[in-house]
């Protein structure tokens, strides 16, 4: 069977307009500071039999013709979009980093799966029709299912959401990020030992057959594979063009990867995604390789598919309210409570713990995949895979919000909140001595803990290397027994000796108290503070401001 | 607390770089001025004592100067019973071969040291019978409490060698990073935000080396974004530096570190250079 020219016409027609719909809301959403992939979705739903099929059916049977070969066409083009994505979400999972973090990440990845998978999986087994379960013989895989879906975490949102709240690069980012690839690393094999378990690709091989092939994959993969392209990966960048060799190497392995794990009874996502990890793991991987091919996969692959999305089903038809939201409340409830709880187990603080809890309820691409599949399996309906759908959107848009509320403690360890002019004071002292108890007296009465031992601490750092940095600066400081940081100001009337490095006297002392263990925090603060210092003429005009609440608002700028 | 390294102990062979490293552990010994002790694992008969004895006149180390210990068992844990036993603060060893696949999982004698040793360690990678002074010293940071004693130990060591050059090295990496493309984020914001962070690691680098106080020897320092443990190493043997200084991780280093290489097993698998690990 070939394809006629009209067809192929019509065919790279309607791509060009998947592409730009997708292109035109997926920006417009950015713009919107809201993930891209809600706008991707929404273009397909105009696209599709929501929208333009009810206004124009004929427009849209001649675009999407739902029984000729351009069909089989298309969806050739989302299983291969579907692949690429679970293989560029492999590359961005790194082990060592699990491994670095592994007690809290993985008690929150482990207890983030269970709790929302046994509450998905505890519902839907006792009341299958209340998820819109038709085949009461799939009772056991369906609840199962339902089970993961509730549990998968998106690392692009998640990983997103990080940076716009700048804390990707701070401990509580890396414990996230660790959580989140572990999470999909479990929620991948947990659902293909599904599909194994139902024989979805109906290659006769028993349950017991395809898990052991399954762990044989993953283990020959991660360490004998991942060995081998450590090795190639440099050699085909200094050797072969860059970056079309290696990004040729890439695809060649995943695929074939993908195909041994369809070859075996789960789907090729597996294969995909676990060659992804092994390939990812290189030190030689470039970085520049790996944000071309996630460039590459972004903008044509990724809009395709998520425009697809709506392309399959009538939303409008299908939306079954109670549904959306039993799985809403599955979702947040499961995934909050479970990553929340594993967090703290973990030993995370209870608002930290909590901003992870909302932090991976993102579900997103990776919840939409797997619905995707499931629905391609028949193993749901539409209604139920619209409930995914919109589950998927809904908590990737809320995480970001709620995270931020709670993630406020931590927020205010930022220099900005700890200059306070209430914590700003106008003395006059002599010595050295006379001015850190004075301070340490403050701080002793904020923090509500003993001011003659942060004294005692303070002039024991004092001893060993001045404080004293040039322009009137000093910076008494000291890591004490205490759960917050806190910055107490003095501007002082006369000068006095810190040992400064350009021999000035100080005349403003900043005390900065930080909680033992926090060592990277206090280098911050330091670093942060002795920037704002670097402008002698800044300095002159801060000393001649008479006001606590001016002198701190002209620091800060 | 005191910076130096007051007890050796040297696990020898009688074989050619025995000698070496019995050479490079005297003038250990007297730039330390330090006790000696050698670990010898084999059985004792007056073959392997006269082997033993001819080996240790030839280095220029004297029986009254060292104690030489005796032991026998599989080799790697009476290597590090004795030398725990004994009280060593600095274990020394030479470096191994090249490890192959299966052996990199199960481990050698000298890897099961790098990994299990409860003092010190000093890995040299080829031992010299002419041993001369170490001159570059690079030492990797991560601002911890232990990396702080690290670098105080090797930077008194540096002194003690005259050194030329000391580096901190600090590595660090932002792994799922470029998975945010795939929500939109263009590479000019990862570049601005990458650009942010350098900065960022560098003024606290500054810092953190301000805090230290040291004195009598240069500082220079070093940012490198990527792979954590790896990006250091790699930079040390580029740069061909005579010691790199590591501080040992709290605990032990089991086959799972591994399989998922933890930072220090990017050092241990390829050594970049002489291996000083601080417990």
């Amino acid at each position: 069977m070939q394809l006629t020219s009209e067809q192929v016409a019509t065919f790279l027609l309607s791509i060009s307009l998947m592409l730009l719909m997708a292109k035109l809301f997926g920006e417009l959403f950015t713009k919107m500071k809201q993930p891209a992939i809600i706008g991707e979705i929404i273009a397909g739903i105009l696209l599709g039999p929501t929208v333009l099929g009810m206004l124009s059916p004929d427009t849209f049977n001649w675009l999407f013709p739902s029984d000729t070969s351009l069909k089989v066409a298309l969806d050739g083009i989302t299983t291969l979009a579907v692949v690429l994505l679970l293989l560029v979400s492999g590359l961005e999972v790194d082990l060592s980093v699990v491994l670095k973090y592994r007690r809290t990440a993985l008690s929150t990845s482990v207890v983030g799966i269970i709790v929302p998978f046994a509450m998905g999986f505890g519902l839907s087994y006792l009341y299958p029709q209340l998820m819109g379960l038709t085949n009461p013989d799939m009772r056991l895989v369906f609840s199962l299912f339902i089970g993961t879906a509730i549990s998968i975490s998106s690392l692009p949102i998640i990983a997103k959401i990080l940076i716009d709240l700048k804390i990707f690069k701070t401990q509580i980012g890396f414990i996230i990020i660790s959580a989140a690839m572990l999470n999909d690393v479990i929620g991948w094999l947990i659902f293909s030992l599904i599909l194994g378990m139902m024989d979805a690709a109906g290659h006769g091989f028993t349950f017991a057959e395809t898990l052991f092939l399954t762990l044989f994959f993953v283990l020959v993969v991660l360490l004998v594979i991942r060995r081998f392209t450590n090795k190639a990966v440099p050699w085909i960048q200094n050797n072969l063009s860059f970056p079309g060799g290696i990004l040729n190497f890439i695809l060649i392995l995943g695929f074939i990867g993908a195909a041994f794990t369809e070859f075996i009874g789960i789907h090729a996502i597996l294969g995909a995604f676990i060659l992804g990890i092994a390939i990812g793991d290189s030190v030689h991987l470039k970085e520049q390789t790996r944000e071309i091919i996630q460039q590459f996969i972004t903008n044509i692959f990724a809009p395709l598919f998520f425009v697809s999305i709506g392309l399959r089903v009538n939303f409008i038809e299908n939306f079954d309210l109670s549904i959306v939201l039993i799985l809403l409340i599955l979702a947040f409830v499961g995934k909050v409570t479970g990553c929340g709880l594993g967090a703290k187990l973990g030993g995370l603080k209870k608002n930290d713990a909590l901003a992870v809890g909302f932090g991976m309820s993102s579900s997103g691409a990776m919840g939409i995949i797997i619905g995707l599949l499931a629905l391609q399996y028949g193993l749901i309906e539409n209604n139920l895979f619209v409930g995914l759908v919109i589950m998927a959107l809904f908590t990737s848009m809320t995480g970001a919000p709620l995270m931020n509320f709670f993630l406020k403690e931590r927020k205010k360890y930022s220099l900005e909140n700890l200059l306070n002019p209430q914590l700003t004071f106008y003395t006059d002292v002599n010595t050295k001595e006379e001015i850190i108890d004075f301070l340490s007296g403050i701080a002793g009465k904020n923090l509500k803990s003993n001011s003659v031992e942060i004294s005692k601490e303070v002039l024991a750092r004092e001893k060993t290397n001045a404080t004293g940095i040039a322009n009137y600066l000093a910076i008494p400081h000291a890591r004490i027994k205490s759960s917050r940081p806190i910055i107490i100001t003095a501007i002082n009337k006369k000068g006095i000796d810190f040992d400064s490095s350009d021999k000035t006297p100080s005349k403003i002392i900043i005390l900065l108290l930080t909680p033992l263990g926090e060592n990277e925090l206090q280098l911050r603060l330091l670093a942060e503070i002795v920037k704002k210092f670097r402008d002698k003429e800044k300095v002159e005009e801060l000393l001649n401001i008479k006001n606590e609440k001016e002198f701190i608002e002209k620091l800060k700028k | 607390m005191e910076h130096s390294f007051k007890k050796l102990g040297l696990a020898i062979t009688s074989s050619p770089t025995g000698i070496a490293l019995l050479k490079e552990a005297k003038r250990l010994k007297d730039i330390f001025n330090a006790e000696l002790f050698l670990i010898h694992v084999e059985e004792k008969t007056p073959e392997a004592e006269k082997s033993l004895k001819s080996i240790i006149d030839n280095s220029g180390l004297s029986f009254q100067d060292t104690q030489l210990i005796w032991a026998s068992g599989d080799p790697a844990n009476t290597i590090l019973n004795t030398s725990k036993n004994a009280g060593v603060d600095l274990l020394v060893a030479g470096a191994l071969e090249k490890e192959g696949f299966i052996k990199y999982y199960i481990g050698s004698v000298a890897r099961k040291i790098m990994r299990e040793s409860s003092s010190s360690l000093l890995i040299l990678k080829e031992p010299s019978q002419n041993p001369k002074p170490f001159k570059k010293f690079y030492v990797a940071t991560d601002f911890s409490f232990e990396s702080e004693r690290t670098i105080r130990m090797t930077y008194n060591f540096a002194l003690l060698e005259k050194a030329e050059e000391f580096v901190i090295v600090r590595d660090y990496d932002t792994p799922g990073l470029a998975s945010t493309i795939l929500d939109s984020v263009s590479i000019d914001e990862l570049e601005t935000v990458k650009k942010q962070w350098q900065n960022e690691e560098e003024e606290k680098l500054r810092m953190f080396i301000k805090e230290l106080n040291l004195k009598g020897l240069e500082i220079k320092t070093c940012c490198l974004y990527g792979k954590e443990g790896w990006e250091t190493s790699n930079f040390v043997r580029q740069n061909k530096g005579d010691i790199f200084a590591l501080t040992a991780p709290r605990k032990r280093l089991k086959l799972i570190d591994r399989i998922f290489h933890h930072q220090l097993e990017y050092s241990f698998e390829k050594l970049p250079s002489n291996l000083l690990l601080i417990r």
